[in-house]
């Protein structure tokens, strides 16, 4: 098995590591960088559990070997919120109740972060249209839903530049 | 159990666990990392039904795997379900069987120092099988000369015989049935099919268990019930309990899938003890797939009305094909003969006979109702026909017919029963009649064109606990320990687990409640059984009606305590003093009833028990509740059907939920929808279909499994989301449960729609589109 020497950043922070060539993304951000937020719940991309932001794209971690994410710049649900103070979009995922078992919330909160940042005003059915890989079994998705609204509105309230999503 | 006007209960207040949830911080079990931990793999069967000859770990074992075999681990006979009690529990398996009985059951395992590493050595194992003929149908099954699953298995202590793989059989009759159809006007009759389906929790079982140095050892698993995974490791790994320490976690969803101990638990501790290492073993989803599902049904259901609308008899025959081992299908058709014989009067003639059937399938397990959804379908669609062909009112014979206040509830099959004290069906029905617009439905007969939409209704509810007040099979009591800490602050530690519906956050805000603490001031420990009282499981929707009893009930007892302590630094009579919450000072102050000058904080009153040498204010209790009062639920539902493509789509939605007092409605509200989302599944899509040779033919892939996304979700405005109002007076703060009761009647109510639309009643689930043109089809060539 071929080894690579890769670079990432992951949440703002520069990480240097040797990886195999079958190692996944995935198994690189949760076993080896220890940021267990990104979750296995399929491992081949079916369920959005493990999404996290490529730049200000949603990619499937658990899709991706390391090797191929040489250079990214990566966030997961640990790096949106900065200094302990959670992002406008997971606040407004606990504001509108829209997390029960959590496990899927990652990625959700990824996934909607990445929506904003491509449509700062979606409606329902483009919302609805983003979410379709993202699995919740819990929810029923109504208050993520309005989380993605109300997120949408305070930025627009607060006249924030999508840095701070 | 006054609630105040500025009560903690019932205010909307965003989960304690939420904010730790958004930003991934977290731990479920596959998020533990143990230095020098192994990795573990598990070896399952390719076969549905095969002897195991011998298991050549030789080649492995030279690459540095650890492994195990059904020599190696403990043989005990076991029931994964522990929830009733053992004379009332068949017993069929050992962690690792010498006789594979279904695809995927677990046949050896390895650990090594990589996940690569245990993956190659797993298929180093050579394992020689005695390949023997499989049964999957039940009614093959009960053939003579069928492949017989068993020759003997164990009721409690007592060797019982198997005949014709049928595991249990199960009859109950009460009143005088015979009777009940002779005096009825017109008796209906039909079959209805319910298929097997999947839990699809998203986070799949797992444990991490580390052995400790003085010989004990840590557990971390996906687990409903920590004192049962405890117990029986136990009896498997032969340690005291003592040395056995199982950490409450939060999962990623459960929905019954962890009601009992998974076998990975067992296989984890058995290779940490034998490697002296930690090892984590998450199964993948294809695993998962193969691990647990939902109980399939067969019934044929008889039922006596009268020309004045009034149910007069019921009988339901029942089949149940659950698979390879019993998780207690004797318990699930106790609970499904009780749900039908709750549901409706019946002027009191009642007759199940219920048939549970092994087969070389996946073990079924308990799934968000424990046969209450597939009973409801075939109950409430019933009632649909019989009012429209017999022109009653659907409401009105409901309301005239169902079983309220003052009426015997079953929680938990024949054994628990209790009166029922609150209800909420004849608001939703008089109310949802109104706020849905369901006189203003059409005939479908009346209706033309590719798209047609109907209305239709069902209700249904859960037992809050398995409590009555007689003890009956099942177990079910809860425990609890609260402190006040020298600040004013609290902890409460309860081995209640939450399947992530928010059941620890009810729990904290009835203590914060009891003690008038601030929200912010009340700690969830993290717990664990070593430091725990027993609680049976969080499961037939007992979390906040019996979990949240005992932790009302040792709350009230740390009140009295910090009352006395309170008196004796005040010289005043615990009597005459009184706790309330001060937001302003941030905690619990004690005063004088009347004299509110004369107060100290809670802070305080503990500190001075401390400096005084008095002790701490704590208290440690079990409870256990005495009633199993039904949350009832009703469903008003939109239908839309596509005549040329045969979809099925769901415009609206009126959801009323009787949860007694709503601690957090929110919540409620939350698990209302999301069990709406899981009944368009159940309905309209999932299945689990097997190949002929054992196999699924999803090959454990989700998206082949088909479960709802959010698109197929009707649009938020269009949700409608009601809760009774009611209050349980058993219950603490008069709260009952919600749970399981959410997804009782979506099934029916969706059918009944889908009727109204088009015409065709569908007996089977799910209502796929082949299914929906296939019978238009039918109907034309009739025409």
């Amino acid at each position: 098995m071929s080894v690579h020497d890769i670079t990432l950043t992951v949440n703002g922070r520069k990480v240097r590591l040797t990886v195999k060539s079958n190692e996944l993304l995935l198994n690189v951000l949760r076993d080896r960088l220890l940021l267990t937020g990104a979750k296995y719940g399929c491992g081949i991309g079916e369920c959005g559990a493990c999404t996290v932001l490529h730049g200000r794209e949603c990619v499937l971690s658990c899709f991706i070997p390391a090797v191929c994410a040489d250079g990214w710049e990566i966030t997961t649900a640990e790096g949106l919120s900065k200094d302990g103070k959670l992002s406008v979009v997971q606040q407004a995922y606990v504001d509108k109740a829209a997390i029960q078992c959590g496990f899927c919330t990652p990625g959700m909160v990824i996934a909607s972060t990445a929506l904003l940042y491509e449509n700062p005003e979606p409606d329902e059915a483009e919302i609805k249209d983003y979410f379709r890989g993202n699995y919740c079994r819990c929810t029923g998705y109504a208050a993520m839903i309005e989380a993605v609204k109300v997120a949408a509105m305070r930025m627009k309230e607060r006249g924030c530049d999508d840095e701070e999503l | 159990m006054q609630i105040l006007s500025d009560s903690l209960i019932g205010a909307v207040t965003p989960r304690t666990d939420a904010p730790a949830k958004a930003a991934g911080r977290i731990q479920f079990t596959s998020d533990i990392n143990i230095p020098g931990m192994m990795y573990g793999a598990i070896l399952r069967s390719p076969h549905p039904h095969a002897e195991i000859v011998s298991i050549d770990t030789s080649a492995a074992e030279a690459m540095g795997a650890v492994c195990l075999t059904y020599e190696d681990i403990n043989p005990v006979l076991y029931n994964e379900r522990s929830v009733s009690i053992p004379s009332a529990t068949y017993r069929d398996r050992t962690v690792l069987p010498k006789k594979a009985r279904h695809c995927g059951e677990p046949v050896a395992t390895v650990a090594a120092d990589t996940q690569e590493l245990a993956f190659k050595a797993l298929k180093e194992l050579k394992v020689t099988y005695n390949i023997l003929e499989p049964v999957f149908d039940p009614m093959e099954a009960m053939k003579d000369g069928a492949p017989e699953l068993y020759d003997t298995i164990y009721l409690g202590d007592e060797a019982v015989k198997i005949h014709n793989n049928i595991g249990v059989i199960r009859n109950i009759d009460e009143g005088d049935c015979d009777a009940g159809f002779k005096a009825a006007d017109r008796i209906f009759e039909h079959h209805f099919e319910l298929e097997r389906i999947y839990h699809c929790q998203l986070e799949t079982k797992g444990a991490v268990c580390k052995p400790e140095p003085d010989g004990s050892i840590t557990v971390w698993a996906t687990a409903q019930s920590i004192h049962a995974n405890r117990q029986l490791l136990g009896r498997i790994l032969g340690l005291p309990l003592s040395k056995i320490n199982v950490k409450k976690l939060p999962f990623g969803g459960s929905f019954g899938s962890s009601i009992q101990v998974n076998t990975v638990t067992p296989i984890c501790a058995s290779l940490a003890m034998k490697a002296g290492r930690p090892v984590k073993l998450i199964t993948s989803r294809e695993e998962d797939f193969y691990d647990h599902h939902k109980y399939p049904a067969i019934f044929d259901v008889k039922l006596g009305v009268s020309n004045d609308g009034r149910l007069t008899a019921a009988h339901v025959k029942a089949v149940v094909d659950f698979g390879a081992h019993q998780i207690q299908p004797m318990a699930f058709l106790g609970c499904t003969a009780g749900w039908f014989a709750s549901l409706y009067k019946y002027d009191g003639n009642i007759r199940f006979d219920g048939i549970a059937v092994y087969t070389n399938k996946t073990p079924c397990c308990a799934m968000q109702g424990y046969g209450n959804p597939q009973i409801n379908f075939a109950i409430e669609s019933m009632v649909d026909i019989i009012c429209e062909e017999m022109g009653f009112d659907p409401i009105d014979f409901r309301l005239k017919n169902y079983r309220g206040p003052g009426e015997e509830f079953w929680g938990q099959g024949p054994t628990i029963r209790s009166i029922i004290k609150s209800s909420g069906v004849e608001e939703s029905l008089v109310e949802g009649r109104e706020v849905f617009g369901f006189d203003e439905r059409t005939a479908p007969s009346s209706k033309n064109g590719d798209i047609r939409r109907g209305i239709g209704l069902a209700r249904g509810f859960h037992t809050s606990g398995t409590a009555g007040p007689k003890e009956g099979e099942v177990i079910d009591y809860s425990s609890a320990t609260i402190k006040i800490n020298e600040d004013g602050s609290v902890d409460l530690i309860t081995p209640v687990t939450d399947h992530g519906g928010g059941t620890c956050d009810a729990l904290k805000k009835i203590a914060a409640e009891v003690l008038q603490v601030p929200l912010e001031m009340i700690g969830l420990s993290p717990a664990e059984t070593m430091n725990t009282g027993y609680d049976v499981c969080t499961h037939a929707t007992r979390g906040v009606y019996c979990g949240g009893a005992a932790v009302y009930h040792v709350a009230m007892k740390v009140k009295d305590k910090l009352l006395e302590t309170a008196g004796r630094l005040m010289a005043e009579h615990a009597y005459n003093l009184e706790v309330i919450r001060d937001d302003r000072l941030g905690q619990g102050v004690v005063q004088v009833k009347g004299y509110p000058l004369k107060k100290m904080t809670v802070g305080e009153i503990a500190r001075q028990a401390q400096i005084m040498s008095w002790g701490t204010i704590a208290y440690t209790d079990s409870y256990r509740q005495r009633n199993c009062p039904p949350c009832f639920t009703t469903h008003f539902v939109e239908a839309e059907v596509n005549l040329k493509t045969g979809v099925i789509s769901i415009p609206r939605v009126l959801i009323y939920g009787d949860c007694g007092t709503a601690v957090n409605p929110d919540l409620v509200k939350g698990q209302l929808i999301g069990s709406f989302n899981r009944g368009l599944g159940y309905t309209l899509y999932e299945r689990l279909a097997y190949d002929g040779r054992g196999r699924l033919t999803n090959s454990g892939l989700m998206t082949d499994y088909k479960m709802p996304t959010i698109s197929e979700m009707p649009s938020v405005e269009d949700i409608d989301v009601r809760i009774c109002h009611t209050y349980e007076p058993s219950g603490p703060f008069g709260a009952k449960g919600i749970g399981e009761a959410a997804l009782a009647s979506v099934q029916a109510a969706i059918a009944n729609a889908v009727y109204n639309a088009i015409g065709i009643r569908f007996f089977k689930l799910p209502i796929t589109p082949e299914a929906v043109l296939k019978e238009l089809k039918k109907k034309a060539r009739e025409r």
